[in-house]
């Protein structure tokens, strides 16, 4: 957990493993990391949602989604896209290189909330990272009753750009679960859809009867999705998304990340679509 | 003495022309010895337009100001002129950003006033105190009238002036679409005894002099983004990849700052001295920036903000530059 | 509490008097006020009518403008964390009521579930001296957010500047504490030191020329988010710092990496909304593109979010904003037009 004491103190991790998931000029790499201290590890939980400060000291730090649950012990996993000054120095580290983790900020998803419903993840590109805690979550052994169906609807520009493909592959074939994956152009061996996300939506159509909702991605693509979500009998407050904004502090003190008088970092990044819509700000 | 009639009509068969889309002037403020800028985009605005003795603001800085947002898909970007009121200083700021092709000639009309000086508001504090309503100014010979708080005062040009006017080379705007005044005499000639006066003292005193003018300075970038000079979209100073100086206030970083700024102006400050103007803690910025005009006009004979077609002197190489000043 | 006074003349005495904290009072530096310590055979600036307030406000005394939060060298996992402040005590003497009511209103946000430790030790440390306004600035409008020139509600102890002395009256234990370091200098204050105090404070309030009625701002501005009446202000606006920085409780801050060699810092800076850097992504989409919208997104947190969030209007009424502001953007008429502008109804979904 954070040192109360002074929040802006990292904790040093160990990188145990890295990998690219996507190629490219914007390319998505994961790390495995775990904590140097195990005082740290010891006692270390967070919710699937919350994100933390990931970064180098004589860099920088930037916020991420936590990508992985909290029932993977041992370890967390970040997917970060080639983007700045500080995911370009993130990029050169490979497994026994060390980085620097603070938090875990912000609410994390009302999954005690959801207990007995369905759960349909709607992801484009890099967005489906905060959805991959939710949908391990549910599918770890301790917490699959207490969900029924679990649908994850996922689409990037084209199948190179589909994170956690190996992942993506379990789901295709398991009980209970139904993958949907789209990409945005026709290409060779592509058997599923082809088109954009909240097309790809449409097409399966799920029921909002005793759904929730979430969806992650660029932001016109969240707003065609919550459009389209609403023209299938989706409620507000059955519909969630997880924001980013800029952020240095993550404890709603240097006050950037603000949409309105929410604060990304301290009230979200998780937020219902019935809070957002009496933002004026959020949908702007 | 300008017509506050004469300029709103022209302002107003100005705005109703197609294609205008602003007019920038000044108004009263809500308070104290400068006025307002007015960005004005239709007749119904006119009415507050006027201008005199407190009209400090360069309005040439709100043309590379002007953010333009991108342009929705299917609509036509906005290619309107901007009209501009322009002193004698601003007019040269207009100038020099042509000179750089910041924009078109077609893209502004200089509605040019000729100007007898502006007020310095630090000036007008030392004499007056703390001054709640509007004041109104006009020059008048070779005093200022002005009407403080409701009374009226009349006080010597000299003792009230920015320092730039008591020497102000160009009072008459250099460019101009049309005046809307008549022209007036340069108030005094300009020997740069200032800078003068300030490079006789020792490196250690003008070095101790900076130090503590720069330590006072909380990079509020008032005095860059005032400056019609300084438009540049991805200033040098809010790099990050990379950072040449750092956003830290320690000593070395904002005297970097100022000099990178100083640097970046030489050969293109129109010595408008809006920095000096806006800056909280009172900064003498001119000092560098005068001391830069002097030499660039003694080396090169050069002149910023004077002839639009010009060569920006920096920007350009001549064989037969003097190299002196190359260590 | 306790009631005393001094002569003007025992300044020098008073500020010995105070040899085991580090006094801070506004001084002049470099041609302008600012609060800083006091050095040697200084007497700090409190002419009555010679000046309302400092130009930078207080607010860096906590909150200063470039800060370390901690020291690390390349190579080792440990972090040497800066102590925020010294162990000694401080004094602020002569802080005007505004800025101490700011420092109640910023103890929300930085106190706020992380507190944070920077600014919170600098605030335990320090006693509030207040020196009541006897002549307002023509910009001040502390009377309509709460304040007042006199206001005690925030301050450790209170002087009054009484021409040939000085009435200074405790208000907390850290004033009395302060009052009893001082025996040697003060002395008891009577009556007619109460009764001038008295008299100055309501000749000041009464001085106050500039007010607005904030009822029902806080709850109409975000109705006003598409409302074209902000073009009015941020067509001029030049998008500098200078409102923010001299605002007593803007809060923001930048934190940057910086690096020698080897060795390096993580350290803190005063940021401004008004910057597009603020809230620009590292995609180059910003939620706030222009200046319109950091100019609504500046006036609706000090009068929305903030209220909405912590219960207080963020603003004192100290009148910085007005007063420096280069093109005259001037919050009173900003909010002013708020009250003034029409709700366009929503049309239904």
């Amino acid at each position: 957990m954070m040192d109360e004491s002074n929040p802006y103190l990292p904790y040093t991790v160990k990188i145990e493993d890295a990998w690219y998931e996507t190629p490219g000029e914007r390319a998505i790499k994961t790390f495995k990391v775990s904590f140097a201290d195990e005082k740290v590890s010891d006692t270390w939980t967070h919710e699937p949602g919350q994100c933390a400060m990931v970064g180098l000291l004589g860099i920088g730090e930037s916020m991420f989604c936590i990508s992985s649950s909290p029932t993977e012990k041992g370890y967390l996993r970040f997917s970060i896209m080639l983007m700045g000054k500080v995911t370009s120095a993130l990029h050169q580290l490979e497994a026994g290189d060390t980085m620097s983790v603070r938090g875990p900020f912000g609410n994390g998803f009302p999954l005690a909330d959801w207990e007995g419903r369905n759960i349909v993840t709607i992801g484009g590109g890099i967005g489906q990272a905060p959805l991959r805690p939710i949908i391990e979550y549910i599918r770890d052994d301790g917490n699959r009753d207490k969900y029924e169906e679990l649908m994850v609807v996922y689409g990037s520009r084209t199948s190179k750009d589909l994170c956690f493909q190996d992942e993506l592959d379990c789901f295709m074939a398991e009980e209970g679960t139904e993958c949907c994956l789209s990409v945005d152009i026709e290409e060779e061996k592509w058997d599923h859809f082809v088109g954009f996300v909240p097309n790809l939506l449409m097409e399966v159509e799920p029921s909002p009867e005793n759904s929730i909702a979430i969806t992650c991605g660029p932001p016109i693509m969240i707003k065609f999705v919550i459009g389209n979500l609403e023209k299938l009998g989706f409620k507000p407050e059955q519909i969630y998304t997880t924001l980013e904004n800029r952020m240095k502090c993550g404890i709603g003190k240097c006050g950037r990340c603000n949409v309105g008088h929410l604060y990304v970092c301290k009230d979200g990044p998780v937020f219902s679509y019935a809070t957002l819509k009496e933002i004026p700000e959020a949908f702007a | 003495m300008v017509d506050s009639k004469k300029l709103q009509e022209k302002a107003r068969e100005i705005l109703e022309r197609d294609d205008v889309r602003r007019l920038l002037g000044w108004k009263r403020p809500t308070y104290g010895f400068e006025a307002a800028p007015a960005v004005i985009k239709d007749a119904s605005g006119v009415d507050d337009l006027l201008f005199d003795a407190t009209c400090v603001n360069n309005l040439a800085s709100f043309i590379t100001l002007e953010e333009k947002p991108p342009v929705p898909r299917g609509e036509e970007p906005d290619t309107r002129k901007t009209a501009i009121m322009a002193k004698g200083c601003d007019s040269r700021a207009i100038v020099q950003q042509l000179a750089e092709k910041a924009y078109g000639r077609d893209d502004v009309i200089v509605l040019g006033i000729p100007c007898s000086g502006v007020i310095d508001r630090r000036k007008a504090g030392e004499m007056f105190g703390d001054v709640s309503a509007p004041v109104a100014a006009e020059c008048e010979g070779d005093k200022l009238i002005l009407e403080v708080d409701g009374e009226k005062k009349e006080v010597d040009r000299k003792e009230l002036m920015m320092d730039k006017c008591l020497r102000c080379r160009y009072p008459n705007p250099v460019i101009s679409d049309e005046l809307l005044a008549d022209e007036v005499e340069k108030f005094a000639d300009d020997d740069f005894s200032d800078v003068a006066r300030f490079e006789k003292q020792s490196q250690e005193d003008k070095w101790a002099f900076f130090d503590e003018q720069f330590s006072k300075c909380v990079r509020c970038y008032s005095c860059r983004n005032v400056c019609p000079m300084c438009y540049c979209v991805e200033c040098i100073v809010t790099n990050l990849k990379p950072q040449w100086t750092r956003r830290s206030t320690d000593i070395s970083e904002n005297t970097a700052y100022h000099l990178q700024r100083a640097w970046h102006l030489t050969g293109r400050c129109i010595e408008c001295m809006e920095c000096e103007r806006v800056c909280p803690v009172d900064i003498p910025l001119m000092t560098l920036n005068r001391r830069m005009t002097r030499d660039i006009k003694e080396m090169f004979d050069y002149e910023p903000g004077v002839d639009p077609e010009a060569e920006p002197l920096l920007a350009s190489y001549n064989p037969q530059d003097p190299e002196e000043y190359i260590m | 509490m306790g009631d005393f006074k001094f002569a003007r003349e025992k300044m020098a005495d008073v500020l010995s008097g105070l040899g085991e904290y580090q006094v801070l009072a506004p001084l002049v530096t470099g041609d302008v006020v600012r609060f800083r310590e006091v050095e040697e055979s200084e007497v700090p600036v409190g002419e009555r009518g010679r000046y309302a307030n400092s130009v930078v406000p207080p607010k860096e005394l906590m909150f200063p403008q470039t800060e370390t939060l901690f020291r690390y060298r390349l190579g080792d996992t440990d972090i040497d964390v800066s102590e925020p402040a010294g162990d000694t005590g401080r004094v602020v003497l002569g802080i005007r009521p505004c800025d101490a009511q700011a420092f109640a209103i910023i103890d929300k946000l930085f106190g706020w579930d992380y507190p944070d430790p920077y600014y919170q030790k600098r605030r335990e440390n320090t006693t509030l001296v207040g020196l009541a306004c006897g002549d307002p600035g023509s910009n001040c409008f502390c009377t309509s957010v709460g304040g007042g020139p006199a206001s005690e509600e925030y301050l450790d102890a209170i002087m009054y500047d009484l021409d040939d002395k000085f009435y200074l009256k405790t208000i907390t234990d850290k004033g009395e504490e302060l009052a009893r370091a001082l025996s040697g200098v003060l002395e008891e204050a009577g009556d007619a030191e109460k009764k001038a105090a008295e008299k100055q404070a309501d000749e000041a309030t009464s001085k106050i020329g500039r007010s607005i009625d904030t009822e029902g701002i806080p709850e109409k501005l975000p109705s006003l988010y598409g409302h074209p009446f902000w073009e009015q202000f941020s067509d001029r606006c030049l998008g500098c710092g200078i409102c923010t920085y001299l605002c007593p409780t803007c809060h923001c801050f930048d934190i940057q990496d910086e690096m020698e060699q080897f060795d390096g810092r993580r350290a803190r800076m005063w940021d401004t909304c008004m910057f597009k850097e603020y809230s620009l992504h590292a995609s180059g989409h910003n939620p706030r593109p222009t200046r319109k919208e950091r100019t609504r997104n500046r006036i609706s947190h000090k009068y929305s979010y903030f209220p909405e969030n912590f219960g207080v209007i963020a603003c004192v009424g100290c009148g910085r904003c007005i007063n420096y502001c280069p093109v005259n953007i001037d919050i009173l008429d900003i909010l002013t037009k708020s009250r003034e502008a029409e709700v366009k109804e929503e049309k239904p979904a």
